[in-house]
């Protein structure tokens, strides 16, 4: 972890009534920063929390939004609810498969975008659903993905 | 049938989830009126009184599960459940994320009422918006004096803590909540003993859903008597219903309970059926209750209806099919759903929805067997009440009443032309 998640995670330690509260936000910290949870980092938690590797892993792996592979700067979240499901969910994922040559769970070669397929967002209303980076695109629309990933391709061409 | 809004009479207001707009619209004032002139008891009694029934998808009475924390001077938490993940459900989604306010004084009135200073709002991982929004209202709502070492000049202290969960429906069960939020894998814990008395850490605590804390803000301001007269006797007050899936206005609508019908839900709030569609059947109550088809849609929208007409009322998350839509296509949906979101702890709930998921996804790929709706009957019933937590349950309920008004379409589908040819050849 960088030096500021590092003295978030280790204020995180005594936030909470009861230290053990601290492990998830701190794991948040962690994927934030890089994407999902590296072997080392998962070693530097335990450190933290005071448990084993294993322990921290058994927990990381109950929970979805915790990756073990590196995901890409933008990850895309189709939801599958059976609300999205009836309003052609699957087809948004299939052109985003197409569109971005990968497959579910996939990344790009260039590291931009990982694609998954996701359970219930909780904004059945707006279906179909899809979160880019954890922020809810209502009503999405093939057009509306393509626009965000041509401009999301540009917005990296020019910090590059 | 207009909409009574209690809890969404000022979401529309613009700049509702700052804390300026808030107050001028009232925000606080019940707050105000619980720590300068209520006892915690008298807001209980209030409670109690509104016959409010909690709105996470159980049902049940709100004031009754504050009266079972034990009065032991133990240190007590009161934990907000948003971790919001039932399918067709999206009510608790749009309180924090456009009236934060509400749900914070609705927190902080309700910790002041069941006496504890310290209350946590779990919110499921993929809210993360919604826990920035709700940190901004919480600073904004300490600078004011309404949380922090002293209550609005009362000596009280008040707090709350934002947790954010990271991705898993069975967080959403109140004791694999609290497990979630002391850092292990969300596994429900054995009751009893029940949270109230061991819960937090050990410590007695109340798990509330949202929608119901929420309700808690008009109560104090109203009273319980006058909340009590909304609704039914039995199913009192207002409840948010989400509309979604073959809908033309999906949304989410608030509605008095027991006062209109499933049916004046779907065509005069939500608009009816997409042009030229008719509806086949909803289901009402999230996706873990059983089907409710359209000769039923005259029934009122309160507990005791619901349940009369076979089904729950639920979390209020309404998932509406057309004529178009597959109850095939969506009890796999929904099986490949409790599958993934099973914890594993519990064997007929592990094994058998893994079953179910590959009997259904058998018959959608046309390579059903004659034996299957068997199976799978078999399976459900190894299911029906076996397992720790109502998840198992969940996952047969709807799938379980989709055989029994729907069975034609999954005969139909074993039979399908593909599969009579094969016979055939064989």
């Amino acid at each position: 972890m960088n030096e500021e998640h590092l003295a978030e995670a280790k204020s995180l330690l005594t936030a909470f009534p009861g230290k053990s509260s601290a492990l998830i936000p701190i794991l948040h910290l962690v994927e934030d920063e890089f994407g999902y949870i590296p072997q080392e980092e998962v070693e530097v938690v335990a450190g933290l929390m005071g448990v084993t590797a294993a322990y921290v892993e058994a927990v990381l792996s109950f929970y979805t939004l915790f990756h073990r592979q590196p995901t890409g700067k933008y990850l895309i979240q189709v939801c599958r609810g059976l609300s999205c499901h009836l309003n052609a969910a699957d087809h948004l994922a299939h052109f985003l498969y197409e569109e971005l040559g990968v497959q579910r769970g996939g990344t790009t070669d260039d590291g931009l975008f990982t694609v998954e397929e996701v359970e219930c967002l909780a904004l059945c209303k707006d279906a179909p659903v899809v979160q880019v980076n954890l922020a809810y695109r209502p009503r999405a629309s093939e057009e509306q993905l393509k626009g965000l990933i041509e401009e999301s391709r540009r917005g990296v061409a020019q910090h590059a | 049938m207009p909409e009574t809004r209690l809890l969404f009479r000022h979401i529309d207001v613009p700049g509702i989830a700052g804390i300026d707009v808030y107050e001028r619209e009232g925000g606080y004032r019940s707050l105000r009126k619980a720590v300068t002139e209520m006892s915690p008891d008298d807001v209980v009694q209030e409670v109690m009184t509104s016959n409010l029934r909690g709105r996470g998808g159980a049902g049940f009475p709100t004031g009754r599960k504050w009266s079972f924390l034990p009065k032991d001077g133990r240190t007590r938490y009161l934990v907000c459940n948003g971790d919001e993940s039932e399918p067709g459900t999206c009510k608790d989604q749009e309180i924090i994320y456009r009236h934060p306010h509400l749900l914070i004084e609705g927190v902080l009135t309700s910790a002041y009422a069941i006496g504890a200073e310290q209350a946590f709002i779990y919110l499921r991982g993929e809210f993360k918006d919604g826990y920035l929004t709700l940190r901004r209202a919480i600073a904004e709502a300490r600078a004011k004096g309404y949380l922090g070492d002293d209550v609005l000049g009362s000596g009280r202290r008040l707090d709350i803590r934002l947790y954010l969960g990271a991705g898993a429906y069975i967080c959403g069960e109140e004791t694999a909540q609290l497990e979630s939020l002391e850092g292990r894998r969300g596994m429900p814990r054995l009751k009893p003993p029940f949270p109230a008395t061991a819960g937090l850490y050990g410590m007695p605590t109340v798990v509330n859903n949202v929608e119901t804390l929420a309700a808690v803000v008009p109560i104090v301001e109203m009273g319980g008597t006058e909340y009590a007269r909304l609704g039914t006797k039995e199913s009192a007050g207002t409840k948010l219903f989400s509309v979604s899936g073959n809908v033309r206005r999906p949304g989410n609508y608030e509605v008095e309970l027991g006062k209109v019908t499933m049916g004046e839900l779907l065509h005069d709030l939500a608009g009816g059926p997409p042009e030229g569609r008719s509806f086949k059947a909803v289901i009402p109550g999230g996706s873990s209750v059983p089907f409710l088809p359209p000769d039923k849609f005259d029934t009122p929208l309160d507990y005791e209806s619901m349940r009369a007409a076979g089904t729950m009322l639920g979390s209020g998350g309404v998932i509406v099919l057309d004529d178009q839509a597959s109850i095939v296509d969506a009890s796999l949906r929904l099986m490949e759903f409790y599958r993934h979101e099973s914890c594993g702890k519990c064997t007929p709930c592990r094994e058998g929805t893994m079953w179910l998921e590959q009997a259904l996804r058998r018959i959608v790929a046309g390579e059903g067997r004659q034996g299957d709706l068997k199976t799978i009957e078999g399976l459900i019933a190894h299911i029906d009440g076996q397992t720790f937590c109502p998840l198992g349950d969940a996952a047969i309920a709807a799938l379980g009443s989709a055989l029994r008004l729907f069975r034609g379409e999954f005969e139909e589908r074993i039979a399908t032309p593909e599969r009579q040819l094969e016979e055939v050849a064989q």
